[in-house]
């Protein structure tokens, strides 16, 4: 196998760890952890990309480091959001937050 | 040398799928959060694979020094009432969840896999390493409007979560 397929390979392991822990956690900041690991995933196919295939380098590289950028953002915005439920709630499990309208 | 390649990207792939399988498994979540710092050094390491250490070290810098530290804040702020900070209520999982989720995870990735390995294109021999100044010409070259839209969008992200932060005071 050429290492482009290798590499790629790896990061859909992430993708399809990611997916599974996303489906079977119940706790919001397990959900967060999962999510992480799959943009993981993406970071690491389009740095292989970029340096593998024939297409801009720069853009990969820079592609990836917004990515870890949004991931910083998106991380920031879910704490907050797992720290209001659980104070309204009391609770951060996923099944048990049904309510629409608190 | 394409065997010592060989050597490192095998045992980066042993810590990605030791450090996810503990990310996705492990019931208490300091421990998933470990796994999951495993699998970032591991994605470090295939950078470095890669001849992209910048992205190497912002890898190691963004994920493990910040987003880590955040996940680990909020599995502390979030404990329950009576349990332990971090432990992953509600008994045992169902199987049939368990067997939902394998299906959810490996469905997308075998597909993907089938594709990669029958259309992927031909590899190149690694490029040489991309200078750090012409990373930087890019962003505030072309890609500057790109540059300033990630600094608006983790504004927003800060202010959001204070915002939210202070709700939450004042409901108390």
């Amino acid at each position: 196998m050429s290492p482009l397929v290798l590499f790629h390979l790896a990061a859909l392991l992430l993708l399809g760890f990611g997916l599974y822990g996303l489906t079977s956690r119940r706790s919001l900041v397990g959900m967060l952890i999962s999510v992480e690991l799959m943009l993981n995933g993406a970071g690491l196919a389009l740095v292989a990309s970029a340096r593998l295939t024939p297409a801009s380098d720069e853009l990969g590289q820079l592609g990836t480091l917004l990515v870890m950028g949004l991931a910083a953002a998106e991380a920031t915005l879910v704490l907050a959001m797992v720290l209001v439920a659980a104070k309204r709630w009391g609770t951060s499990d996923s099944d048990r937050l049904s309510a629409l309208k608190g | 040398m394409e065997q010592l390649a060989h050597a490192a990207y095998g045992l980066y792939l042993v810590l990605i799928l030791a450090g996810a399988w503990a990310a996705v498994r492990c019931r208490n979540l300091v421990r998933a959060l470990l796994g999951l710092i495993m699998t970032l050094f591991g994605v470090a390491g295939m950078y470095f694979l890669m001849a992209a250490p910048f992205m190497a070290l912002m890898q190691i810098l963004i994920y493990v020094g910040a987003v880590s530290v955040l996940i680990f804040f909020a599995i502390m702020l979030t404990r329950t009432p009576g349990g332990e900070a971090g432990e992953e209520g509600g008994g045992a999982r169902p199987a049939v969840r368990t067997v939902l989720a394998l299906l959810s995870g490996l469905l997308p990735a075998a597909i993907l896999a089938a594709v990669i390995l029958t259309k992927a294109p031909q590899s190149l021999p690694l490029k040489p390493e991309l200078p750090l100044g012409r990373l930087g010409q890019f962003l505030t070259g072309p890609y500057v409007l790109a540059f300033e839209l990630i600094s608006v969008v983790l504004l927003a992200a800060m202010a959001g979560a204070v915002v939210l932060g202070f709700e939450r005071r004042k409901s108390a």
